[in-house]
């Protein structure tokens, strides 16, 4: 107990001091956003399994506002940097250029090293996966099993957050598979009643995936040009570092030549873009995360669907586009193709779902095609709306989750045809489910809008009247959405039909908690949609950088 | 170009409802039931009345400023994005999203129509949601809704840029939805709203891929300084153009109810009488003629008679949808489907005149374009403040109505019956009597939308149906929206004078309707300033008010009198044989036909000794004469198959429910199917082959030492063989 609360102490102490460099400058990512959240919660961890478990439930509250304060520290410097109230950090960089870049080296005989640093592409999901954790954490402020709960959800913010700033390939790939643990635990502890199951698809599926990915990434590593210089390993003579490859694959890229030969690009490409085509998801992988949602606890489902899917998204603008134009040319009908599947795919199945969770989870994997309509639109404004799209829906799918987890937690069940007139019983709930929706369909200044008006625009002229199925997509989605809360909330409130779940309990409202979660994330809703300059200027920034860094000069 | 004058504060005038909407809805939420809340407050209502009033202050003085010239200022840039244009010399260009108010003649007009309308409306709601005790403890949701519609109908026609167009067209379309399911309890109504939103989705999905085109078109710009630019218009392919026209087109179809997106609007009746009033008659379905309007400019700057096939699209459809509507409106008993058959119809009107405009603009015939234009706005006017005004009445009608059966339900409980329509028309009749100031606003308003002569719709519809008629003339193809209107008027006629006999005229029906009387506080407000408006309308007529609305520079009287004998002259002794004859035609057809078969059916004194105000008394005896002295054989009519689908609306909503339910809802239960079997079974099968697999091989592993010792001795002498065989 007590060894317990000093650590905790020592590790509260670490994150008001973040540590120094070389050049005596501070470095606000390595500690403060990745390293903090990380240690903390396995002190948490090892802390609460010592105890015996009638205590862990006296623990857990402590735990619980402990995790909530220690999250809201990264949340804080986040939000000072996105408005530059801490430093002064200039968003408008040039390709391959990062604010608050730190370098350490780890492993030198290959060539790795803790290389992290932001730029507009990781910037908006690191402060997305800041804000989501506490929210999560409010949302979901009566779990069960605390102790153990909570400091999962700050590990998974850390582990996400270290995939977002990683600067270095093998640094990358250990958050990449580490965003998987304390996912696995959440659905397999949390989850239910196939949770087993859903845990063990979900952790495989994904898995497998991320092993091509990785043989990619190796291929990559020994394909590359040898050198001796600084960061370079002492064995091998190659580097992990995204930066130096960047810088190489630049120079090679310029004009008509290619690097690594147009063939051995595609490879590399197809194989890089499976392994982030399965976490988008994208049909037709898609299969893992209705299942994985499904069964997922509530706060999982927020973490899930808000930052997790979009590892895949961030993965492909980082790696293969930027070091491979000219296979993204080869391959830009395909993804083309493959976003517009997903996109009619999921909204016309959505459609055929009578599980509410089920059908947000398959109308996430219609939202996630618009992301790849954006990066084959090879337009700037398509992958400033890619950006704003992981944006937007990262702060709207947690909320249609928070929905969905409401009904579970109040109604026991998820059953579309199972109630009737809710809104009777529930008008805060309605409330919220309403705008949820409202904003999931696109609404004017609700923020999903500027991501789909922007990928529109962008998609006009390279794919002309391909342009009726987004069209129809927009409609279908209106349909399954107001169809869906017509038969849920509305018709026959009179009397209201409570599920049978409740066994005849009269069905309550959300609770306090519910409510604060629910009104923070409509709010930024609100004020992203309304003013989405406040992130869409370093998107579009970074939009530019890539083009005029990588299509431009690589001759595209 | 910016300059400093109200216009700086045009803002405020979407600004302050937006705002009202939040602090309303929290208000209520705190207040709910206190007695301060609903008697001084009126559950929100009074709070809505302020912003609105402010609105409306605002927005006149904005007219004052801007009435002969064009306004326009930028508010905030929305976002910047960028455009790669792959080999030119600037490779990364900047397209700048921004919001701004623009105001010109159509600004001004359809301003003035909804600030105006959004403030009696409040007005009339306050009397009519308030004293209905069904709506106890939810009107500050009604009154929330309305101001954020308000919003959106002032914001959109404030806007600068059909960007902004687009999004407040959709924030009404969600208040729309919001406030037809106010009674969400109700299946009906959800349904409604449900359906009122998807088929104005479906109309929406193609207006902004019209966007996008015009978008692309315009080098990145949707603001109305750019695009209207002859020079930029000019610099366009015109098929093209044509192409994004018509698909935005198809927006304005299902936003203003047109054939053969208009399935919603009579569903939309199931909202709130002031919601029918304001959004279904008055100003939202104004959005599409509106939208349709702004276009004027590519049709006169674009390739003289490129864009002609759209501009008979157009007017085509209004034409279809004018008899159409009509024809549902001769059977329905409905007070409020009347109204709303009657709404489409008019609508319809306003399109084919805009239509007869457009082509005219693009086949360089300026003069007739600006005063086919002048016509269908004025109407679009006329219109909103008749039919606003008649939805009214008819809510003041119904909720006299409903007092009236609660009285008698509570006299007498064997009388008591729920299932009592208090909106239909069967059980009315005879309340000239009983309610004067409504009787009198549905008299003015009934003749301003069949078109009598000197009152109202009478000057705008003449312009219009002459406008059909010219284009007639000179391009074969118009004839049938031309020969449509021109029945259309005649039906109008009809309809309209069966529903005003059929509620004011003859014995009442039913016992309730001999209980009714005007009773209820601040509804007759609206009402009476309706009633001038449209009577008042013959002076805009003299101040040449299409004129105007037709050419916004110079278009503006000089003389009243002038003005007046022009317009006159215009209608009554046209120098063109064919326009006069035109005229005596429709006027023949709309004052006389219509209303003379309505009153052989329908018409009837009043029962003993009960007396009309004077001006409408006559129209009660002569129809009691000409019901008496016809002996006009309905049956025949009423037993046809064709009333029988006109009962049936014309098997639309059928169709569309029975192909969204069948097709599209089968469709996506089976690729559901699809999704789990195939897709996600294909990937359950690895599983399973995998497991079977590692199962079997798993057998290997049996625990026994001399097994395993076997295996080793196997596998080395494999190696030895390997070895021997590769030496």
């Amino acid at each position: 107990m007590l060894v317990g609360g000093l650590l905790i102490l020592v590790a509260g102490l670490m994150a008001f001091f973040p540590s120094m460099n070389s050049s005596g400058e501070t470095d606000w990512i390595s500690i403060p956003l990745v390293g903090f959240p990380i240690v903390v919660s396995c002190i948490l961890l090892a802390f609460a399994s010592q105890e015996k478990r009638s205590r862990k439930e006296i623990i857990a509250s402590p735990i619980r506002l402990f995790t909530l304060c220690a999250s809201l520290i990264p949340l804080a410097i986040s939000t000072a940097l996105f408005f530059d109230w801490l430093i002064l950090v200039d968003w408008d960089l040039m390709y391959n250029e990062y604010a608050l870049e730190e370098e350490y080296l780890w492993i030198e005989s290959i060539g790795a090293s803790w290389h992290v640093g932001m730029d507009g592409l990781s910037f908006p999901m690191v402060w997305l996966t800041t804000f989501l954790v506490p929210v999560t954490i409010v949302m979901t402020w009566n779990e069960k099993h605390g102790a153990t709960y909570f400091p999962l959800l700050l590990m998974m913010g850390g582990a996400l957050i270290g995939v977002f700033v990683a600067l270095d390939l093998f640094l990358f790939y250990v958050f990449w598979e580490l965003t998987l643990i304390p996912m696995f635990f959440l659905i397999l502890k949390w989850g239910g009643k196939d949770r087993r199951y859903a845990a063990q698809k979900f952790f495989i599926y994904t898995f497998c995936a991320s092993v091509i990915m990785l043989l990619g990434l190796i291929t990559l590593y020994f394909l590359q040009p040898e050198s001796s210089g600084s960061g370079y390993g002492t064995v091998t003579g190659r580097t992990f570092d995204m930066t130096a490859l960047f810088t190489n694959a630049r120079s090679k890229n310029a004009g008509d030549s290619v690097f690594l030969g147009k063939d051995m690009q595609n490879i590399l490409f197809a194989m890089l873009m499976l392994g982030f085509l399965v976490k988008l998801p994208a049909v037709p992988f898609h299969t893992w995360l209705p299942d994985a949602h499904v069964q997922a606890p509530t706060g999982g489902s927020m973490l899930l669907a808000g930052v997790m899917l979009k590892m895949g998204a961030y993965g492909m603008l980082r790696i293969p586009i930027a070091i491979f134009p000219d296979a993204l040319v080869f391959y830009q009908d395909i993804i083309m193709a493959i976003g517009l599947i997903s996109l009619v795919w999921g909204a016309v199945v959505c459609l055929g779902q009578t599980n509410l969770k089920r059908m947000v989870a398959y109308s996430s994997v219609s939202h996630m095609g618009v992301i790849l309509l954006g990066i084959a639109s090879m337009q700037p404004i398509g992958y400033a709306a890619a950006l704003f799209m992981m944006f937007a829906h990262g702060i709207i799918s947690p909320m249609l989750f928070a929905v969905c987890g409401a009904f579970k937690h109040h109604y026991h069940s998820m059953e579309i045809g199972d109630m009737r007139g809710m809104a009777r019983w529930s008008p805060f709930l309605a409330v919220y489910m309403m705008f949820a929706w409202m904003a999931s369909l696109g609404l004017p200044l609700l923020a999903g809008f500027v991501a789909e008006l922007m990928v529109l625009l962008a998609y006009w002229p390279a794919y002309g009247w391909w342009i009726l199925l987004p069209g129809f997509v927009l409609a279908i989605t209106a349909a399954y959405y107001l169809w869906s809360m017509q038969r849920t909330i509305f018709e026959g409130g009179d009397e209201g039909q409570p599920p049978e779940s409740l066994k005849g309990e009269t069905p309550p409202d959300i609770t306090l908690p519910e409510n604060i979660g629910m009104i923070i994330l409509a709010v930024f809703t609100v004020i992203f949609g309304i003013f989405p300059f406040i992130a869409l200027g370093m998107m579009d920034q970074w939009a530019v950088a890539l083009f005029e860094g990588v299509f431009i000069t690589g001759g595209i | 170009m910016s300059e400093t004058g109200i216009i700086d504060y045009a803002v405020l005038i979407p600004l302050l409802p937006m705002l009202a909407f939040p602090v309303i809805l929290f208000l209520g939420k705190i207040f709910n039931g206190t007695p301060g809340w609903v008697k001084n407050a009126k559950e929100g209502g009074i709070i809505a009345l302020t912003v609105m009033g402010a609105s409306l202050v605002l927005t006149l003085l904005l007219i004052k400023e801007h009435l002969h010239h064009i306004g326009s200022t930028n508010v905030f840039t929305w976002f910047e994005s960028s455009w790669w244009n792959p080999g030119a010399d600037v490779a990364i260009t900047t397209k700048v999203f921004g919001f701004g108010i623009h105001i010109d003649h159509l600004t001004v007009m359809l301003l003035f129509v909804a600030a105006f309308l959004c403030f009696l409306i409040n007005v009339f709601s306050i009397g009519y949601m308030n004293t209905d005790p069904i709506n106890d403890n939810r009107n500050h949701r009604f009154y929330a809704e309305f101001v954020l519609f308000c919003s959106g109908m002032l914001g959109m026609v404030l806007a600068d840029s059909f960007l902004w167009l687009f999004i407040f067209w959709e924030l009404m379309g969600l208040c729309s939805y919001l406030l037809i399911g106010f009674y969400w309890e109700r299946p009906s109504a959800s349904y409604a709203a449900k359906k009122a939103f998807l088929t104005t989705r479906v109309g929406d999905v193609f207006l902004i891929i019209g966007l996008v085109m015009l978008w692309n078109l315009f080098d990145g710009h949707l603001d109305y300084a750019y695009v209207f630019d002859p020079v930029n218009i000019a610099a366009v392919n015109s098929g093209d153009l044509q192409i994004a026209l018509g698909m935005m087109f198809i927006g304005a179809v299902g936003k203003s109810a047109q054939f053969p997106l208009h399935v919603w609007l009579p569903d939309a009746m199931e909202g709130p009488t002031p919601v029918s009033a304001l959004i279904h008659a008055a100003t939202m379905v104004n959005a599409g003629l509106y939208l349709v309007a702004r276009m004027f400019p590519f049709f006169s700057g674009a390739e003289l008679g490129a864009l002609s096939t759209l501009a008979i699209i157009i007017a085509c459809i209004g034409g279809i949808t004018a008899v159409m509507a009509a024809l549902i409106a001769f059977v329905q008993m409905d007070l409020k489907k009347v109204l709303a058959y009657s709404t489409m119809s008019q609508l319809a009107y306003i399109f084919t005149g805009l239509g007869s405009a457009l082509w005219f603009a693009n086949n360089g015939h300026d003069d007739l374009a600006a005063f086919a234009m002048g016509a269908s706005l004025f109407h679009l006017f006329n219109h909103a403040m008749a039919k606003g005004m008649l939805f009214m009445a008819s809510g003041s009608v119904i909720h006299e109505m409903h007092h009236a059966h609660h009285e008698v339900a509570h006299h007498d409980d064997d009388h008591h019956d729920d299932h009592f329509d208090a909106q239909s028309m069967e059980n009315m009749g005879g309340l000239a009597s009983r309610m004067p100031i409504t009787a009198t606003a549905m008299f003015v308003g009934s003749m301003s939308i069949i078109g009598i002569p000197f009152i109202g719709g009478f000057w705008s519809k003449e312009g219009i149906i002459s406008s059909a008629w010219q284009v007639a003339l000179k391009e074969p193809i118009f004839l049938l929206p031309a020969l449509l209107i021109l029945i259309g008027a005649g039906m109008t006629g009809f309809y309209m004078s069966r529903m005003w006999f059929m509620t004011f005229a003859g014995k009442p029906k039913t016992e309730v309707a001999e209980k009714v009387h005007e009773q209820t506080a601040w509804i007759p407000i609206p009402l009476v300033t309706l009633t001038v408006m449209t009577l008042g309308a013959v002076v805009l007529a003299g101040m040449h008010a299409g004129n105007w609305l037709g050419n916004f520079e110079t278009g503006h009287y000089s003389n009243f009198f002038d003005g007046f004998g022009t317009e006159i002259e215009h209608v009554f002794l046209n120098h063109d044989p064919f326009l006069m004859i035109l005229t005596y035609v429709a006027i023949g057809l709309s004052l006389v036909l219509g209303p003379s078969f309505a009153m052989a059916l329908y018409g009837g004194s009043l029962d003993g000794g009960k007396k009309a105000k004077p001006w409408m008394q006559w129209a009660i005896n002569l129809s009691a004469k000409v019901n008496k002295n016809s002996n006009f054989d309905n049956s025949k009519w009423a037993n046809s198959s064709l009333s029988d689908s006109l009962h049936k609306r014309l098997h639309f909503d059928a169709i569309y429910d029975a192909a969204v339910m069948k097709i599209v809802v089968g469709f996506a239960n089976l690729s559901a199917m699809f999704d789990s079997k195939v897709i996600d079974g294909a990937i359950k099968t690895i599983e399973s082959t995998s497991q079977n697999a590692s199962r079997k091989i798993r057998s290997l592993t049996t625990g026994s030492a001399r097994d395993y010792i076997m295996m080793a001795a196997l596998g080395t002498l494999a190696i030895f063989i390997l070895l021997w065989g590769v030496a």
